[in-house]
């Protein structure tokens, strides 16, 4: 009963159909699911799926979004459940697109997958200055700083950011990870942040590997 | 010193030359020599090692394959000795060819475009020139004080060298190049003048006492040698907007350097006086039913007429449909595949430019993408979420479509047709009530409208109303060298054209993942 039900779950959720997920939620908790296993085994499993298959280029960024959706109301209702049963996120990142760049769809890609590996995510938008990331980290306490940038002329407040976190202090206790269709490996060594990634799938598996130690 | 030896020809460098900026300055010295060949080749994302265009045979002393050039040019491109110019210094002695000399691409730039009706009254006696300098191409056209058109000619760009589109352009700028981006476009339009005038028969170039030069912003920036800084990132502040005449000489125009030289309004950073002079040339200032009028091109400018105002937008929709960022992708010349059609069973059948004498298929322009992507729907080798089962679809012989070429097309469809849809909401237009779209730029006349719709590029609703408007932005500077009052109207025009910032408007993100899917 409980294996069909988050398979149904993580189902429905790649295929985007956030109201059935949110139906089946509720049902899931009533047959004693533990929420934990709801959320792993159910929302974050569908997700996993989606992410692989976005990574493989089968799936393409609208399927990811509507994935990415569904979940998100999916953990949403699950939250204060979760939070009773004391279930921690496994980190917490911000995540913003550079300062004199607009661009947000990628980034909130990003921002969707790495909440679909059970990080925290902090969003500070698009056109954020490079004081605003390290601030941000600072003050709550972030392990990761994900920058996105779209523009050749905008990529360069990247190492801004990388110089500001050498400049605070807690460059050793940050992971930067930088992405965006500009970007390349070459420019992340280059500029000395710790990870390049094509997509956002690749995004969240590498965050998710720093965050456990696994990197 | 070392020798580098470019098409066979020697020139002698520092050692560390990097191979990029020599072939650039080899390929501004001309075609003349042999070694000039190195026009041939273009740096369409500004030496970033992502397009691959600036791939050259080298051999001698030279830096480490990049990282760039292994995803580049793969594992068989390296072994045939290919490299990404962009990417290597040279440290010593070496050899580079370029491959084929450059052909000719300056017949297929387009020219002639719709013109709405105007009140002529010359702003000039004895002859006048409009000049349109586009991202790409540049195109002019001479006139007589009588209205008659006497002569026209097209060119490429020359500041293709750096770049396609006009962030690259800026982002070179900003490296120190901006003196030699202006000279380089300076160059082109004195000559382009050249030609036309030559073309007319007209041997005093003084008696030519009037040019309307149009263009987008970043255009008109380079060419006035105005600082572009501020367009390269948000809030993109244009501060000159233009709109009035300058003297020939204080923008180099040795060609008349006596002539009166009027740039029309611009409107914002990303939609330039070209947009402006289109308009007016589809008659979108005057009153009339709701209308559109677009140019699909890298930066996707469009301005509806509605009940409500005038309102208008630029959607970046990337250089996907003049063939940079697809694997085989090229430019309309000799050699690109520009229509495709079901053939029979499941075979396609293409036509390629200059076919006809003899030209073999070498890679896939705008157009025939749109085609491509239409028949793949059709025979469902891609499905409506835009995935390709097999790896590769060949779409003629040795023109291969690859799954992120389907991908590529999905982006730059669907944000020409969320910025349509978000454009058509802003001003509270419905679909239906929309009489003309008209599709501005060489790529309006070569697109099978019916494509189009198929894969989304356009709402299929509009497709029967579509009007290929040509050239319109030369149309439209040329009504403003023919008519003075033309001038007012378009001041006027652009002041009360309503900006739709589309990066902050959520009804644009929207739909640009729901137009990214095929509707089938
Ligand atoms: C949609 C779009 C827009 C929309 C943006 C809407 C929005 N809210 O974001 C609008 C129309 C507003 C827009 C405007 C502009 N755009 Co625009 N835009 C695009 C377009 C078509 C697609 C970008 C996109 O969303 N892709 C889909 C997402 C999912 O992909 P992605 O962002 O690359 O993200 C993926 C990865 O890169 C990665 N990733 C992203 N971030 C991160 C972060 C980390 C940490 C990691 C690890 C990974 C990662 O994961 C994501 C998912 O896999 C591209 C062209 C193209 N074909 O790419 C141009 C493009 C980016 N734009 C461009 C330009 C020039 C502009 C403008 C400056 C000019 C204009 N003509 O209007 C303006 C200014 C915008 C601004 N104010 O900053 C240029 C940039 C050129 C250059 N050399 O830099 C492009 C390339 C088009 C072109 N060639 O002309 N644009
Ligand atoms: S790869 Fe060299 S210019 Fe694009």
């Amino acid at each position: 009963m409980s294996e069909g039900i988050l398979l149904e779950i993580s189902e429905n959720l790649q295929r985007g159909k956030a109201k059935v997920v949110k139906e089946l939620i509720p049902q899931a908790l009533e047959a004693g699911i533990d929420p934990e296993t709801i959320l792993n085994d159910g929302l974050l499993a569908g997700m996993n799926v989606i992410g692989a298959k976005f990574k493989e280029g089968t799936a393409y960024v609208p399927e990811v979004l509507v994935a990415a959706r569904a979940m998100n109301q999916g953990a949403a209702m699950l939250k204060p459940y979760l939070e009773e049963a004391g279930v921690t996120s496994i980190g917490r990142a911000c995540i913003g697109t550079v300062q004199g760049d607009l661009h947000d769809i990628g980034k909130n890609l990003v921002k969707m997958m790495l909440e679909g590996k059970g990080i925290e995510v902090i969003d500070l938008g698009t056109d954020v200055a490079p004081e605003t990331f390290i601030q941000t980290a600072i003050e709550q306490d972030c392990q990761l700083i994900c920058l996105s940038a779209l523009l050749t002329t905008t990529m360069g407040v990247m190492a801004d950011v990388v110089k500001k976190a050498e400049e605070a202090g807690i460059r050793d206790k940050v992971k930067i990870m930088i992405g965006g269709a500009p970007v390349d490996e070459a420019f992340c060594e280059l500029i000395g942040a710790d990870k390049y990634t094509p997509d956002a799938a690749s995004c969240a598996d590498a965050a998710k590997a720093f965050l456990t130690g696994n990197a | 010193m070392i020798r580098i030896t470019v098409n066979g020809k020697d020139y002698y460098r520092e050692a560390g030359q990097e191979l990029g900026v020599f072939l650039r300055t080899l390929s501004a010295e001309g075609t003349s020599d042999s070694g000039g060949k190195g026009a041939g080749l273009s740096f369409a994302c500004g030496g970033h090692g992502r397009c691959g265009k600036c791939k050259v045979k080298a051999s001698g002393a030279l830096s480490a394959v990049t990282a760039a050039e292994e995803r580049c040019l793969g594992e068989t491109g390296l072994a045939e000795g290919y490299r990404l110019a962009c990417q290597v210094k040279a440290s010593g002695d070496c050899e580079i060819s370029t491959g084929e000399p450059p052909q000719d691409k300056n017949g297929c730039v387009a020219i002639e475009g719709e013109m709405a009706e105007f009140e002529l009254l010359p702003s000039f006696s004895g002859y006048g020139a409009a000049v349109d300098i586009g991202t790409t191409t540049i195109a002019a056209k001479l006139f007589d004080d009588k209205g008659n058109e006497l002569s026209s000619f097209g060119m490429q760009n020359p500041q293709g060298r750096w770049g396609a589109d006009v962030i690259s352009r800026m982002e070179a700028a900003l490296k120190g190049e901006a003196e030699n981006l202006a000279e380089a476009v300076r160059g082109a339009v004195n000559e382009i003048i050249d030609r036309i005038a030559t073309l007319a028969g007209i041997a005093a170039k003084e008696d030519i006492r009037s040019v309307v030069i149009t263009g987008n912003t970043v255009m008109l920036y380079l060419l006035c040698g105005i600082d572009t800084e501020p367009l390269t990132h948000a809030p993109f502040e244009a501060k000159e907007l233009f709109g009035r005449s300058f003297p020939a000489a204080s923008i180099g125009l040795a060609a008349v350097p006596e002539a009166e030289i009027y740039i029309p309004p611009c409107i914002a950073a990303f939609i330039g006086a070209d947009t402006v002079c289109a308009a007016l040339a589809v008659g979108l200032d005057r009153p009339g039913d709701p209308a559109i009028m677009t140019d699909i091109g890298t930066n996707g400018e469009m301005v509806i007429r509605s009940k409500k105002g005038l309102y208008a937008c630029s959607t970046a929709a990337g250089p996907a449909f003049e063939g940079a960022g697809i694997s085989m992708g090229m430019g309309g010349f000799e050699g690109a595949v520009d229509r495709v059609s079901l053939g029979e069973g499941d075979r396609l059948t293409a036509h390629v430019i200059g076919g006809e004498k003899g030209a073999r298929a070498i890679g896939i322009c705008g157009s025939g993408l749109i085609d491509a992507v239409a028949c793949l729907l059709e025979f469902e080798a891609v499905d409506e979420t835009g995935f390709m089962e097999e790896d590769e679809c060949e779409i003629a012989d040795g023109v291969r479509l690859i799954r992120n070429d389907i991908r590529a097309v999905q982006l730059a469809k669907s944000a020409i047709h969320a910025g349509i849809l978000t454009l058509m909401h802003a001003s509270g237009t419905a679909v239906g009530d929309v009489v003309t779209l008209s599709i501005a730029g060489g790529f309006g006349k070569f697109l099978n409208i019916d494509n189009a719709g198929k894969i989304g590029l356009i709402p299929s609703e509009l497709v029967p109303r579509v009007s290929a408007a040509g050239n319109a932005a030369l149309s439209g500077a040329s009504m403003l060298l023919l008519s003075v009052p033309a001038r007012e109207r378009a001041l006027s025009f652009s002041r009360m054209v309503d900006v739709v910032e589309l990066s902050t408007d959520p009804m644009f993100s929207q739909e640009f993942m729901n137009q990214m899917a095929f509707e089938c």
